[in-house]
């Protein structure tokens, strides 16, 4: 017969037990039916991002667009004043903003151009050896521009520009016998920029080459080879069918990418000599931060936003309409 | 009581009476000040890499034993910088907030309508009012002019000068005393190599651009001399107003704001010709150079002589040269009527306090100016290598002794010689316009110096004229004005 303290302590840890399954149940069923079962419960997984989103890319954004109808100085102690599309008017008037925009457009298009050129020729070489010695390494080495920061890779191309004690200079006497001044010639200037540019963000288009490269199925590979395909064949209509899309996306961030780019120049040449490399990131810049012209910089940041999302849309555009086009 | 003793007492308390009068304080005031057993934090705004400005910083901790010793508060400081073209966006995007993050700022002296404008900044007039002390005799006008007054003659004051900078002439001793060198510019030029600070008084920038000539040997890595063409913050346009202001240019008229017809003169398009002309003289790429490239050629004995501001003095004068080197006014420009007359850029930085400090911070930055301006404190920052603008310590007996530019620059820190531009809110969109029209001409972008003044001018007039500063509209011309 069991002792009181045990039917106790039995009674008690049962009792326990029951209220603690009966509230635990209670509790699980309460989740379940609030949250696990909620239609809204994807939402609430996202919240917090998109609290985040919200605050930080959201609000300033619709702060930025609706600043950009008004004409406001920070320096100047008055209020800001609604000026409609008077911004956007002086904006499409603008000699400089047109020219910015022009030099943008050539740095995009030489920058992304060249890039995805070595940047897939030197991937395609890595991707067939595999049993290169010392390819790790050589990888490691090779993506180690990109991440140096673009104030720091300025700074030492400076120096390496630098006509009197410069390397490049050392090499151009060796092999031409002259001296250039890079970074003070308004022919070299945007060439030398862009040479920075190439040599920090080809790695990048490599490693979005590999990762394509790496999509291709094995057995479509295997298929071509033992059919004897030539390489461009190959690469026509098996690889490129599958990696299009990585490499495609690689353009995309890049395209972006080189149009905002403001660090790297304003640290080579702060968009010299004369404007000869003052593309609409430093024009942006130095109205923003340097002449404090909020309206209007915020006008000049819009435009700069809708051209950026108009390469990513004509991108995705052409993408599917030659997925449409495979399909067919 | 005998009279000797009378005699004795009275003499004493004279004594006591000057000596608390000339240390700045009386005991009643140590005793009644109203933070005496507090402990403040103070911190001071300056500009990244600018020795003058570092000097404030470094100096306080003399400041923190003074308000210990005189004041009986505790005190102590931090130091926050950013470079020349960033510190007033840094300054800035505080003060909108009416934040005391900075209790004391060293601004640039166009910054001053800019700080003044929105009221971010105490109105130091008002200041000198309540504290006769800050009311200082300064060494000439110009200093109330640069580093004081805003607007321009309107007698109301919104800082006090940190440190006053002017344009000296960096010379390579070695070079210039070396007979053969001598004979050979004499033999050359029919004329001799400057030797003295006196002779380098009497020089003209024509006979100068000879020495800078004579002294070009790219093959020997020497050039004849280096001065700034960065498009950065104002360092073209710093050293291309010499060449404009000396020759009878000038860039507005402040009273109308009016700029266009003023800025773009055929004065100020040859002195545009000359001081491009002079890129001949100088390094490679020296068309990027700002001051730091200016003190690593000078340095490097790349160059035999360097226009530089005095305050960099003491990276210009290293150990390694600073037994070859001498400081030196700048060239003058001939006259009509044969006179040479130099009026070129000043530098320097004024102090400015933030309008938005609490009391108790109020009252330790007034503490603090007014121990800045001690005659002890200003002469150990001279001895630190600042520039100090206080009459009493510039025309003290061997000022000119205690650094190697101060005889120079003391000879510049005159209305005559130095001239700051426009101290209005809208100067850092001004100063943009008008670096890119200069560069463009300098760095060959375009040809003619008249494009290069007529787009600076035209987008002046028009920032102007859409802030509502002037009634001056640009004129329907500078629509088809642009840099090609």
């Amino acid at each position: 017969m069991p002792s009181f303290e045990s039917v106790h302590t039995q009674t008690g840890e049962s009792t326990w037990a029951r209220s603690r399954s009966g509230i635990g149940g209670r509790l699980r069923a309460l989740r379940m039916a609030w949250i696990d079962n909620s239609r809204y419960f994807p939402l609430m997984l996202l919240m917090p991002v998109l609290i985040f989103f919200l605050l930080w890319n959201i609000i300033p954004l619709l702060w930025m667009v609706g600043m950009s109808f008004y004409n406001y100085s920070l320096v100047t102690g008055q209020p800001p004043r609604f000026i409609g599309l008077g911004n956007f008017v002086d904006l499409y008037n603008s000699f400089a903003v047109w020219g910015a925009l022009g030099k943008t457009f050539v740095f995009v298009f030489f920058s992304v151009g060249i890039e995805t050129a070595l940047g897939m020729l030197l991937g395609i070489l890595f991707w067939g050896s595999t049993r290169l010695p010392g390819r790790r390494l050589a990888l490691t080495l090779l993506f180690s521009p990109m991440v140096l920061t673009p104030a720091a890779t300025g700074t030492f191309y400076r120096l390496i520009y630098e006509p009197t004690f410069g390397v490049a200079n050392y090499l151009t006497i060796l092999i031409f016998g002259a001296k250039i001044d890079f970074l003070g010639d308004k022919f070299w200037a945007m060439p030398a920029v862009l040479l920075v540019d190439i040599w920090m963000w080809t790695p990048f288009m490599i490693l979005i080459t590999l990762a394509a490269l790496g999509s291709v199925p094995r057995a479509e590979l295997e298929a071509a080879e033992v059919d004897r395909l030539p390489w461009p064949q190959r690469f026509r209509y098996v690889v490129l069918p599958h990696a299009k899309f990585i490499l495609m996306l690689g353009i995309v961030l890049r395209t972006i990418d080189s149009f905002k780019v403001m660090d790297l120049i304003y640290q080579l040449t702060r968009g010299g000599p004369g404007n000869t490399t003052e593309v609409v990131g430093i024009t942006l810049f130095r109205k923003a931060f340097e002449g404090f012209t909020m309206g209007w910089s915020s006008a000049l940041a819009v435009i700069t936003l809708l051209v950026a999302i108009a390469f990513t849309s004509i991108f995705l555009y052409i993408l599917n309409l030659r997925q449409r086009g495979g399909a067919n | 009581m005998s009279k000797r003793k009378i005699q004795f007492l009275v003499t004493s308390l004279v004594v006591v009476m000057a000596w608390t009068a000339l240390s700045g304080f009386s005991p009643s005031q140590a005793a009644d000040h109203p933070l005496k057993g507090q402990k403040i934090e103070m911190a001071i705004l300056g500009i990244g890499g600018w020795l003058p400005s570092r000097l404030g910083v470094d100096m306080s901790p003399l400041f923190a034993e003074y308000a210990k010793k005189n004041y009986g508060y505790d005190v102590s400081f931090t130091f926050a910088e950013a470079p020349f073209s960033a510190l007033f966006q840094k300054a800035a995007s505080t003060l909108a907030t009416r934040s005391q993050e900075y209790n004391i700022i060293i601004s640039d002296s166009q910054w001053l309508g800019a700080f003044a404008e929105p009221g971010w900044i105490v109105k130091v007039s008002d200041l000198i009012k309540e504290n006769p002390e800050l009311d200082i005799e300064w060494y000439d006008r110009v200093v109330v002019d640069t580093y004081m007054e805003y607007p321009e003659g309107s007698g109301e004051l919104w800082g006090l000068p940190e440190e006053g900078d002017t344009i000296a002439l960096f010379v390579r001793k070695d070079l210039f005393n070396d007979p053969a060198e001598q004979k050979a510019f004499k033999e050359k030029h029919g004329m001799d190599l400057p030797q003295t600070f006196e002779d380098f008084e009497n020089l003209s920038m024509t006979d100068f651009e000879k020495i800078a000539e004579f002294f070009t040997r790219p093959d020997k890595g020497l050039w004849g001399t280096a001065m700034q063409y960065s498009k950065e913050y104002d360092f073209m346009t710093m050293y291309l107003y010499p060449f404009m202001f000396s020759r009878g240019g000038d860039i507005w008229d402040p009273k109308e704001y009016k700029v266009y017809g003023i800025l773009n003169s055929q004065v100020n398009a040859e002195g545009m010709i000359w001081n491009k002309r002079m890129l001949n003289y100088q390094p490679p790429g020296a068309v990027n150079y700002g001051i730091a490239e200016e003190i690593d050629a000078f340095t490097q004995d790349k160059v035999a002589t360097a226009f530089q501001w005095a305050a960099v003095g003491l990276a210009m004068i290293t150990e390694q040269n600073k037994d070859r080197v001498m400081v030196v006014p700048p060239p003058g420009f001939k006259q009509a009527d044969g006179s040479l007359k130099r009026l070129y850029s000043i530098g320097g930085q004024p102090w400015v306090i933030n309008a938005y400090n609490d009391e108790a911070h109020m009252r330790v930055a007034v503490d603090f100016l007014k121990w800045w301006y001690l005659p002890e404190t200003q002469l150990e920052f001279a001895k630190r290598g600042g520039n100090p603008c206080v009459k009493a310590v510039l025309e003290g007996p061997g000022f000119e002794d205690i650094q190697p530019w101060f005889r120079a620059f003391k000879y510049m820190l005159r209305t005559d010689r130095s001239r700051d531009f426009w101290h209005d809110p809208k100067y850092s969109e001004m100063l943009a316009a008008q670096q890119e029209g200069f560069t463009a001409f300098a760095t060959g972008q375009i040809d003619d110096p008249m494009l290069g003044l007529e787009y600076a001018a035209c987008q002046q007039q028009k920032i102007l004229y859409e802030a509502g500063r002037s009634k001056i509209k640009p004129p329907k011309s500078c629509d088809d004005v642009r840099l090609k």
